[in-house]
């Protein structure tokens, strides 16, 4: 084998190989920066039904507590 | 430097980061990169067959046979694409959860989303020792003595400093419930009803009665909980996966989708196999007790052992989830690669939660019955709205760009998850408003 073929094949390998590196090893990625971005903007549908499904889940929540605490013999039925 | 999975340069060698592994071939590239990726898919889903998704299964077994399978099926999916947008979100941002709660909806729904999460999550601990509890005494074990020591156990499993050796531990915990697969195999279960009552949805014989929907509401709160949304977007911040690690860390999710399924399946079956014989169900360890009167004691071992690790599970995720939400909107440092003076108010929440829960299992005479029955209320109340917010956040461009942010079809695919989940949830908020709205059997 000549001088160039040789060197022909080892760059031939070099190109093929992979590194792989455990990604808590691997240097941090810049991601988006969502610091200073501020709350997200949403339209007036959109915050009445999140108000509403968090009535619903308040409601929901005293209710369940009701429950527990009637089946727990705390409160009289 | 990022490299990872692609043809290194020519130089690579001199700038290579310190723990890169060279290989040759492409496909072993890909297998190591996902070895590497892989861990908080499957925990995420396998720690969800926690102690009240054992209680559960073998209920749903124990009371309908094999009716429910066809539920886990339909679970598969829906579990699956409700992760898949945690994971895209946590890898696009590199931000927990409930830091993305804060800073897109303001502190006002953050707080509450938080408040939410801790709440049920503290439940839910409990229900966790509660289990440990029971499957210790069944096996002879003082509880006041086991208990603690899970307890303590538990927390030195998270303060080693290493997100790996935590990650490595839970993924060998994950495993040991392949002993499920043996349980299912030993009872003896009839091939052809499981495959026909997996693929074809049928009511049992007593019709739709209120503990039959109960069953199937319990089953959908179990499979899918709220915390699991925190917790592996957390994972996967604290593991700082890259955007180029979001095809394996789909693979690791639907992995561990389908590895849960399957073993909530082979629960059923434990149970069934009670049905068959007509017991009455009292809870899993009373009837890992009568199964090992007829199948032998190695199963009513095993079958508490897994009670108790599904337990330790459980509890480790779900505490981790509330340190890591409450870190991250507290601006603490919050990460299991850190070490305990360096974090001391993440591993504070951590230690506090398994701590408290722990302490209160043991107080004589607590409510536990009534502690389970709330935990799955709760939650099953709360995963609507959870992932509403997801939902919202999926579809905020301004933080994913189009690369990250759903594309039509996941939002038909998510907000069908949603809408079916708002039904099963105002179903079950009927039947906690009016006990008797459906008949008893």
């Amino acid at each position: 084998m000549t001088l160039t073929t040789e060197f022909d094949d080892r760059t031939r390998s070099e190109r093929v190989s992979f590194e792989v590196v455990h990604p808590l090893d691997d240097v941090p990625e810049e991601k988006v920066d969502t610091e200073h971005l501020g709350p997200m903007q949403m339209t007036r549908t959109v915050r009445v039904c999140l108000y509403a499904l968090r009535g619903y889940l308040l409601l929901m929540f005293g209710l369940l507590g009701f429950r527990v605490l009637q089946l727990a013999g705390v409160i009289q039925s | 430097m990022v490299t990872m999975n692609h043809p290194a340069r020519p130089d690579a060698q001199a700038s290579a980061a310190p723990a890169s592994i060279r290989v040759s071939n492409k496909w072993v590239a890909h297998a190591l990169t996902f070895l590497m990726v892989f861990g908080s898919g499957l925990i995420v889903m396998e720690a969800d067959n926690d102690a009240g998704a054992v209680s559960t299964y073998v209920q749903a077994g124990a009371q309908y046979g094999t009716h429910l399978l066809w539920l886990l099926l339909l679970l598969l999916p829906i579990s699956y694409f409700v992760q898949e947008m945690v994971v895209r979100l946590g890898i696009a941002t590199g931000q927990g959860h409930a830091a993305m709660i804060y800073r897109r909806f303001g502190k006002w729904w953050g707080r509450f989303s938080l408040a939410d999460l801790l709440l049920v999550n503290f439940l839910t601990l409990m229900t966790e020792f509660a289990a440990i509890a029971l499957a210790l005494g069944k096996m002879g074990v003082d509880p006041r003595v086991g208990v603690p020591i899970a307890a303590v156990g538990l927390t030195a499993l998270v303060t080693t400093g290493s997100y790996r050796r935590w990650e490595r531990t839970v993924v060998f915990l994950c495993l040991i419930d392949l002993a499920w697969f043996f349980i299912a195999y030993r009872v003896h279960p009839a091939a052809a009803d499981i495959v026909r009552q997996s693929v074809m949805p049928s009511l049992p014989a007593g019709g739709l009665t209120a503990s039959w929907l109960f069953l199937v509401i319990a089953t959908v709160g179990t499979t899918i909980a709220p915390w699991q949304l925190f917790f592996q977007q957390s994972c996967v911040a604290d593991k700082r996966l890259r955007f180029s690690d979001l095809r394996w860390a789909r693979l690791d999710t639907l992995v561990g989708a389908v590895f849960t399924i399957l073993v909530a399946g082979c629960m059923m079956l434990a149970g069934n196999a009670g049905f068959q014989r007509h017991w009455d169900f009292a809870d899993p360890a009373q009837t890992a007790v009568q199964l090992g009167g007829v199948v032998g004691p190695f199963v009513k071992n095993a079958l508490l052992l897994l009670m108790i690790n599904a337990a330790v599970l459980g509890t480790t995720t779900i505490s981790l989830s509330s340190a890591w939400a409450y870190g991250e909107v507290q601006g603490w440092p919050h990460s299991l690669q850190k070490r305990l003076r360096d974090a001391p108010g993440f591993y504070a929440v951590y230690a506090l939660c398994v701590m408290a829960a722990a302490g209160l299992v043991l107080i004589p005479g607590a409510p536990l019955q009534l502690i389970i029955l709330s935990v799955q209320v709760l939650a099953g109340l709360m995963l609507p709205s959870a992932i509403i917010f997801l939902q919202l956040l999926l579809n905020d461009k301004e933080v994913l760009g189009d690369r990250f942010a759903n594309k039509r079809w996941n939002n038909l695919i998510n907000w069908s998850i949603v809408i079916l989940l708002f039904v099963l949830s105002l179903l079950l908020a009927a039947q906690v408003a009016v006990p008797r709205l459906f008949p008893n059997s």
